[in-house]
Order: C-alpha cells, then sequence, then structure tokens
C-alpha cells in the first residue's frame, strides 16, 4: 500500500477539513435522531434543520455569566469544544487513514474525550450551584464507569489488528477481508452500550428534559447561556457523531476509500453516511422502547458492557 | 459473508443473549431475549442444513423457530400477564455480581471447549465454547434467581445450549429423538407453567424459595 502518512502540511489541511466536515454535519444527526424519535411517537418533530437554526441563535445572544464565575467557567465550554475537534482528527472517516494518526491512536482519542468532560465539570462546580455540584458528580460517576468499558471495547478490537492507531487497525481489517470472530460482537454490543451512556440517551439519560432529578449532562450546563451554551451544544453533537463513527470504523468498515480517488471518495461518503444513518436508527429504537433507568440502576447496566467487553477481550485469548 | 461468518455470528449473539438474560430483572425482556435467542438457534440450523446439504436439519429449524421462538414464548407471557407479576425483584445475587460469576463461567466454558478434538479451531471451537458457556451460564441462572418464571426460561437456555452442539457439532441426531425432545420441551413448559400458576395460587407469589415453608 502507499505511504498513508503523507507530510504535515497536506494532514494538517485534510484534519481541517475532515473536522469541518464533521463539525458541519453533527447538529444534522441530532436533530435527524430527534425527528425519528418523534416520528415513532406519532409527532410531527422538528425540521431537519432545527439543529442548525438553534445553534445560530444561540450564538447571537449575549453570554450571561455568573458574578461569582470564575476563568474556569469561560475556558470550560471552550476545552469541551476544543477537545472534541480534536478528536475528530484521530478518527477515520472516509479515507482508511486518521488525518492526524501520527499523533497517536486509541489512548488518545479517550484521553481527549476524557479532557473535554473534565473540562466542563470542573467548571459546572465553579459557580457553587447546587445544580452544577449534582450533575458534574452524576457525569463524573457514569464516565468512571463508562470509560473502562469502552477501554476494553476498544482494545479486543485492536488486539485482531495488532495496532492501537485507529487508522492501522481499520486497514487491516480492509485488507485482510472481514473475519467474524464472536468477541466482534461481544465487543459491539458492549460499546454501543458505552456509547447510548457517553452521549446521554435515554437509559442512560434523558436529552429533552431538565427535570431537577433525572438530569445528568443537562444539569451539569444549566448555568450557560448564549454562545457558551452553543459550544456545549454543538461539541456533544460532535461526539456523538464521532462515537457511531467508531462503531462504524471499528465493526463495518467496508466501503472506506483505501485510495484519494473521486469515485472512491464519493462511494466512502455514501458508505459512510448509510451506516451512520443505521446506527442512528438504532440509537432511536433503543431511547423509544426503554424506559430511563434510576441513577442507581445505571451502574447495573454500565456492568453489562464492561462485562461483555471483558469477555470480548477475553475469548480472543482462548 | 461466508456460511462460517453467519454460524459463528448467530453463536455469539446467543452468547449476548444469554448473558442480557442475566442482566435483565424485567421478566417480558427476558423472554423475548430468549425468543431470540431460540430464532438464533433456528438460523444456525437453517444454515447447516444448507450448507452441508444435511434436509433433515430443516425440520429441526422449523420446529426450533415455531415452538422455542414463538410458542413458548407466547405461552409464558400469557402466564405472566394472568398472574401480573413482571420482575424479579430480589435475586440470591445482585446484578453486577451474578456478571462477574457469568464472566468466569464463560472463560471456563471457552476454555475447556478448546479441549474437544473437534474444538481445536475453527468453527466448531467457536459452537462448542458458547455452547458450553451458555449451559453453565443458564444452570447458574437456575440456582440464582427465585421466580419460577426465570428458573424455567434458564433451563430453556441450557436446552439450547445442548441443541446448539447437537446441531453444530455431532453429525446430527435422529428425526424421532429430535421430535421426542420437542414434545418434551412442550409438555416440560406446560407443566411447568401449570406448576407457577399454582405456587401463585398458594403463596401469591412465584418466589420458590418460599416452597421451603411446606416442610412440615
Amino acid at each position: 500500500m502507499a505511504p498513508m502518512i503523507p507530510d504535515a502540511l497536506r494532514a494538517f489541511s485534510l484534519a481541517v477539513l475532515q473536522a469541518a466536515g464533521l463539525l458541519a454535519l453533527a447538529p444534522l444527526l441530532k436533530t435527524a435522531i430527534k425527528k425519528m424519535k418523534a416520528r415513532l411517537q406519532n409527532r410531527q418533530g422538528p425540521p431537519l434543520l432545527q439543529g442548525y437554526y438553534d445553534l445560530a441563535k444561540l450564538l447571537r445572544k449575549e453570554p450571561v455569566r455568573s458574578e461569582t464565575a470564575s476563568w474556569v467557567f469561560v475556558a470550560g465550554p471552550r476545552v469541551y469544544f476544543g477537545a472534541a475537534v480534536a478528536a475528530t482528527t484521530l478518527v477515520p472517516v472516509l479515507v482508511a487513514a486518521a488525518p492526524l494518526e501520527g499523533a497517536g491512536g486509541i489512548l488518545l482519542l479517550v484521553g481527549t474525550l476524557a479532557l473535554g468532560r473534565f473540562a466542563l465539570a470542573t467548571a459546572a462546580l465553579d459557580t457553587g450551584s447546587a445544580f452544577g455540584g449534582m450533575g458534574a458528580s452524576r457525569d463524573m460517576t457514569i464516565a468512571a464507569l463508562a470509560e473502562p468499558a469502552l477501554m476494553l471495547g476498544l482494545f479486543a478490537s485492536a488486539l485482531a489488528a495488532g495496532s492501537l492507531n485507529l487508522g492501522s487497525l481499520v486497514r487491516s481489517v480492509l485488507q485482510h477481508g472481514i473475519t467474524f470472530h464472536p468477541s466482534d460482537l461481544l465487543a459491539f454490543a458492549g460499546l454501543f452500550i458505552i456509547v447510548i451512556a457517553e452521549t446521554g440517551r435515554i437509559p442512560v439519560d434523558n436529552p429533552a428534559t431538565h427535570l431537577e432529578l433525572t438530569m445528568i449532562h443537562e444539569a451539569m450546563v444549566l448555568e450557560y447561556a448564549g454562545p457558551d451554551l452553543a459550544l456545549v451544544e454543538w461539541a456533544s453533537a460532535v461526539k456523538e457523531l464521532l462515537y457511531l463513527t467508531l462503531l462504524v470504523d471499528l465493526f463495518m468498515p467496508v466501503g472506506m476509500a483505501t485510495s484519494a480517488r473521486p469515485v472512491a471518495i464519493v462511494v466512502a461518503l455514501l458508505a459512510w453516511a448509510g451506516k451512520v444513518f443505521l446506527l442512528a436508527i438504532a440509537v432511536t429504537i433503543t431511547e423509544s422502547t426503554n424506559a430511563k433507568l434510576r441513577l442507581f440502576r445505571v451502574p447495573e447496566l454500565v456492568s453489562i458492557s464492561l462485562g461483555l467487553a471483558f469477555l470480548a477481550l477475553a475469548i480472543r485469548f482462548l | 459473508m461466508t456460511t462460517s461468518d453467519l454460524l459463528i455470528l448467530c453463536a455469539a449473539g446467543m452468547l449476548v443473549s444469554a448473558y442480557l438474560m442475566v442482566g435483565q430483572k424485567a421478566l417480558f425482556t427476558t423472554i423475548r431475549l430468549y425468543a431470540l435467542q431460540s430464532l438464533l438457534l433456528g438460523i444456525v440450523a437453517a444454515t447447516i442444513a444448507v450448507s452441508e446439504s444435511r434436509h433433515e436439519l430443516f425440520v429441526t429449524a422449523a420446529i426450533t423457530v415455531v415452538l422455542k421462538a414463538m410458542l413458548i414464548p407466547w405461552f409464558l407471557m400469557r402466564i405472566i400477564d394472568k398472574i401480573g407479576i413482571h420482575r424479579e425483584i430480589e435475586p440470591f445475587l445482585s446484578v453486577p455480581a451474578s456478571l462477574l460469576v457469568c464472566l468466569g463461567l464463560t472463560v471456563v466454558g471457552y476454555r475447556v471447549s478448546t479441549g474437544f478434538p473437534e474444538g481445536a479451531r475453527g468453527v466448531s471451537h467457536h459452537l462448542i465454547g458458547v455452547a458450553l458457556s451458555m449451559l453453565l451460564v443458564g444452570l447458574f441462572l437456575m440456582v440464582t434467581r427465585k421466580k419460577a418464571i426465570t428458573q424455567i426460561l434458564a433451563l430453556l437456555t441450557v436446552e439450547n445450549a445442548v441443541f446448539l452442539v447437537a446441531i453444530g457439532v455431532t453429525p446430527g441426531m435422529p428425526l424421532v429423538v429430535e421430535l421426542g425432545i420437542a414434545f418434551d420441551v412442550i409438555v416440560a413448559v406446560l407443566l411447568l407453567g401449570i406448576l407457577v400458576q399454582r405456587i401463585v395460587d398458594r403463596f401469591e407469589s412465584m418466589d420458590v424459595s418460599r416452597l421451603s415453608k411446606l416442610k412440615g
């Protein structure tokens, strides 16, 4: 295969291009899931561009911040957004190589996302309001449980390819063709639960509610308004798209372009969009058919995914 | 996707469903998971029937799908509706703890499967591994759950595991034996269903640990 790690300038421009593309498409995914969910409930749902309207509206407003807020509060959404954008450059989307894959693989990706979450949780504690603290504490509780499961699930896939680098992981699958191993399905099931938990979807968190007792992510960002809130919402949408792309990369990379020919890129774009859409449907169905779990039962759900991910890893050795 | 891929995928799906059964407290969902598991078993049987042209396996597949993926789940759901008990409230072991135990059991099942001459590698390794793991998980579920319905489902999971090995690894059972087993399963589920209703009538609960009160 031709050398996949191009010179720095080309990698950088590709990274900017990919980040911009994912940033542009993320609000669409979020609205699409909302719309499909509404249709399942016999409601009309928002127009497909609603995500963009919301962001435009929030970005035009002036930021309102508490008098007691320090720079940590201001930095929170910016670091969160920056981390999400940085993470988009570490994942292969259309071409079987991540733009900045020389920088690092799975560990860097998980670390970058964790940095964003840390910044947001710290910022939520900064104003000293009860809601921010409660939301941050809940979010970190779930994250502390979900992160090991995420790592184990990713490691199970990495073990098959013999590399922690997402780019070479995808390339090895494309090269050798897909060989099914029971561990793939176990890892997929485990990671799907993690994606639900990490993106704050229904069995774990309800993105559509602002009810005091149940909200997790929303409680954490309750004090933000205007552009600050826009950054948080946008970054959350990007993170969701990123997680779905990650699932596509690891378990069904078929159709991804291995060269820069325009035809291959177009095919890859269609394949990627279709696969993400399928996963979005799965997320929608999960959201619509499950009831939200009590907070104290969330660890049970996450422990299922932790078990599945561990099993996926263990079976590789047996 | 080749035949062996499909077989491995279905077997892994059966293992995942057995695993989710352990993590599940709602009885309806547990029954649906069992139905899914049986459907996957039916697909395994049909796949082998096509790929190895063993046409008698089509009968097995049909019996499996109609009986275990539709009839038995429907019957069990009707019982639950009738007695109005929908959740496993408190198993003997908490969910995370039972998941941990099942993890260990699966590892043991998979490890043991390498001891069989057929289980050395390839598809049959995974089929035997999955079946042994499901067998152990089913037995574990049977001893740690209190509700009679869950225990029936655990028994049926064990039966699915045995069937998976019988179809996937051995040259197959005579049709008479298969029909006999199918008939046994129907009778067992019917009898257990009646037993559950009797238990509920007497104790107003499905909790089989209360049966020890019957001792004089």
